[in-house]
């Protein structure tokens, strides 16, 4: 209201031509002085607006530089990206990051070329001479000089002070055991990405994510614990190793599998490399034989063969098959490595090994019962594990051959690792348990199992593996007291798309103990040669036995398994008892 | 003359705010850096106990230890025969023979007459049966000097 009066007051004052010239501009009922308040309240409302911006930012750049500090200071010598440690199932570190410093030096910085050539050699002699001065002499503005060097080295080197020479701590990965449990865990690259085993699969599980991110760069994240068993996989090397050399075999592999749980507990495949090393991984003589291998596994599978006829009911252990004479069919002859020319019962054709008696086993039961069976064994799919594994090669068209053939172990191909896992199911009860390398508890493992085969079955299969190793071709592994029972396995290879007389692969499957299945072991042995002690012989009874019963010796007391003399024979301490839990 | 009061209080105070703002900013800084260095100490430590550990691993390797248990010791690896199990322990010997006398031998004889030894064959007296002026020998505290 004031500001109407005032106007009122101040328009005489005016000069005619001025009062003229602004009612031409803005019209004649305009009120200048109104307009002019109200503007500049307008004013400083903007610049009230503007000053609480200002103030609102002041406040968060307050509030956030905090963080921003730690962060910088964190992120400084980080350049590889870290990994989460994989320990044992026992708590040993099999991998972990260690921080190395690595030695640069900036060349446009340094003053004495001479000089810091002649300190530095001093302190790493591994060092070359001309090829370090000439780098140093370069002008460029970083160059690498060393990397990985050790903690006394950086030490030496900060006290001489040079000029243009700093360290940058990086991570590296660091297998303390070498080569020890090298194809499980696989390894890194130098930009620590898992490129094969366990590392690979760590990758796959979101660390790569991670990576790319740039968030993994510190060390907490939860260890990853495995099944295997550090001690237990040393054993089992050093026994292979042994056999590897002693019968001049050109690879061999072993497994030892919880049958309870599905866990493995070591795993060897021998020629194998210090992950701590770089090197080619296309070399074609260090792959994982285990898994990404794929072997006919010989008269293993007539486990596999017997177990089936036993579990459809039809075929009994008093059941007799002929095996009189070679089995003709087509034009293809199946023999037996020791003809016994007479009719042989279910037992019989297990501990004798028989070709003949395997196949009329499989014939009996029908292709296609022997196609499903397998099938249901998980021996016809790949197998899914936290390790890459191979395809198995199965015959495309399944004819009868196929049939009698697969019977004892020629014309499939199926990774070792398959092949334990299915005898596993054997063993333990009927229940196909998946394999796995991580850590699993009994409960899991009977969660995420199936039914296979009855448990009576499985009790007789426990008993013909015992009675293999009593009085069949695995009788050296009879390790006393741990009551092994076992199938032996002798594969003619493929050698220029025949099957060779000479070159064979040799297996051996045992299940320790036989009346109380725990673990299965496997032992392969790639082209074993014929020794003066074996008498000529390459069957795998003769190298892949005992050197089964040389692992369980040593295993055994570290697996806990409580040695147990005196023991009656397979058919009182295991059929006994199948028939009195009835 | 009331306006230049106000204007001078809130001068005052607007100096005060400044001066207690930026003490609260010169603290929280101190404490950041302070922060900062704890936790590159506390990385740094990780970092040693990650290189100790994988020392550790590499001097802990079995195949290690195998080589030096080798050179070093007389020991052998154990055979299935050397295990068994506690309830096939014999019997504790008499009390008498691991007394803390200079002639255990003769203790035991002079001991020979408490009938109440107990054997794997000769099952420990009903403790009804048994004296009650007279000690029981058989469940006897395993300390103490028991010739008498």
């Amino acid at each position: 209201m004031s500001a109407t009066a005032e106007t009122i007051q101040a328009v005489p004052a005016e000069p005619w031509r001025r009062r003229l010239l602004r009612s031409l501009l803005y019209g004649r009922n305009s009120n200048r002085a109104a307009k002019a308040r109200a503007r500049v309240g307008l004013a400083i409302v903007a610049f009230a607006i503007v000053y609480c911006i200002i103030a609102a930012r002041l406040v968060m750049f307050a509030a956030v530089s905090d963080g921003r500090v730690a962060h910088r200071v964190v992120s400084g010598d980080a350049i590889a990206t870290a990994r989460p440690e994989i320990l044992d199932s026992n708590g040993e570190v099999l991998a972990t990051d260690v921080r190395v410093p690595s030695l640069y030096a900036e060349p446009r910085r340094l003053i004495d070329v001479d000089e810091a050539v002649e300190l530095l050699t001093a302190d790493l002699p591994d060092l070359d001479a001309t090829e370090l001065r000439e780098r140093l002499s370069s002008r460029r503005g970083f160059v690498w000089l060393k990397r990985d060097i050790t903690p006394e080295q950086q030490r030496e080197i900060y006290h001489q002070g040079l000029p243009g020479i700093g360290f940058l701590n990086e991570n590296k990965r660091d297998y303390p055991n070498g080569a020890e449990v090298s194809h499980l865990l696989g390894r890194v690259d130098i930009d620590n990405q898992g490129t094969a085993g366990i590392e690979k699969w760590l990758d796959n599980q979101g660390l790569a994510a991670l990576h790319l991110a740039g968030l993994a760069t510190d060390r907490l994240q939860t260890p990853v614990q495995l099944a295997v068993d550090l001690r237990v996989q040393h054993a089992l090397r050093d026994e292979l190793i042994k056999a590897r050399d002693k019968f001049h075999a050109i690879a061999a592999a072993g497994l030892v599998l919880n049958v309870r749980t599905g866990e493995i507990v070591a795993m060897v495949s021998e020629p194998d490399y210090d992950p701590n090393i770089p090197h080619n991984p296309r070399d074609q003589s260090l792959i994982n034989r285990l898994t990404t291998g794929v072997y006919e596994m010989g008269s293993t599978f007539k486990a596999f063969t017997v177990a089936m006829a036993l579990d459809s009911g039809k075929v009994t252990l008093k059941s007799s098959f002929d095996a009189h004479n070679p089995l003709h069919y087509g034009k293809f002859d199946i023999h037996d490595f020791e003809p016994m020319q007479r009719s042989l019962s279910v037992p019989e054709i297990f501990t004798y090994s028989s070709n003949i008696g395997a196949a009329r086993i499989a014939m009996s039961m029908g292709v296609d019962a022997h196609k499903a069976f397998l099938r249901k064994m998980g021996q016809l799919d790949r197998l899914r594990t936290e390790l890459e594994s191979a395809e198995p090669i199965v015959p495309k068209r399944w004819s009868e051959l196929n049939t009698i053939t697969i019977a004892f172990g020629h014309g499939l191909s199926v990774a070792p690792l398959q092949a334990v896992m299915g005898v596993g199911a054997l063993m333990n009860g009927g229940i196909l348990i998946p394999p796995t390398f991580l850590k699993r508890t009994e409960a899991e493992a009977q969660a995420l199992g199936h039914r296979v085969i009855k448990p009576e079955t499985s009790a007789m299969m426990r008993y013909l593996m015992r009675l293999n190793v009593e009085k069949g071709t695995a009788s050296k592994a009879d390790v006393a007291g741990y009551y092994i029972g076992g199938k032996t396995g002798t594969a003619d290879k493929v050698v220029f798309g025949r099957y060779s007389k000479t070159r064979v692969l040799t297996d051996f499957i045992a299940v320790l103990p036989a009346d109380q299945p725990r673990y299965v072991l496997l032992i392969m042995l790639d082209e074993p040669k014929a020794l003066p002690e074996t008498h000529g012989f390459t069957t795998s009874g003769w190298n892949a036995v005992p050197t089964g019963g040389a692992v369980v010796a040593r295993i055994a007391p570290l697996l806990g398994i409580e040695p147990r003399l005196d023991l009656p024979p397979a058919d009182q301490q295991i059929l006994a008892s199948m028939k009195e839990s009835r | 003359m009331i306006f230049r009061v106000i204007n001078i209080v809130v001068i005052g105070a607007l100096i005060l705010a400044a001066a207690y703002v930026y003490r609260i900013k010169f603290d929280s800084t101190v404490q950041a850096e302070h922060l900062a260095k704890l936790r590159g100490e506390v990385r740094r430590e990780r970092d040693r106990i990650a290189a100790l550990r994988a020392e550790w691993g590499e001097l802990d390797n079995p195949g290690r230890i195998e080589i030096l248990a080798k050179r070093f010791l007389k020991l052998k690896p154990i055979a299935p025969t050397q295990f068994d199990s506690l309830d096939r322990l014999p019997e504790r010997p008499p009390d008498d023979a691991r007394a803390a006398n200079d002639d255990p031998i003769g203790g035991m004889i002079g001991n020979l007459d408490p009938p109440e030894a107990v054997t794997g064959t000769i099952p420990a007296p009903a403790p009804a049966a048994t004296p009650p002026d007279q000690p029981s020998r058989a469940p006897s505290p395993p300390s103490g000097a028991l010739n008498q």
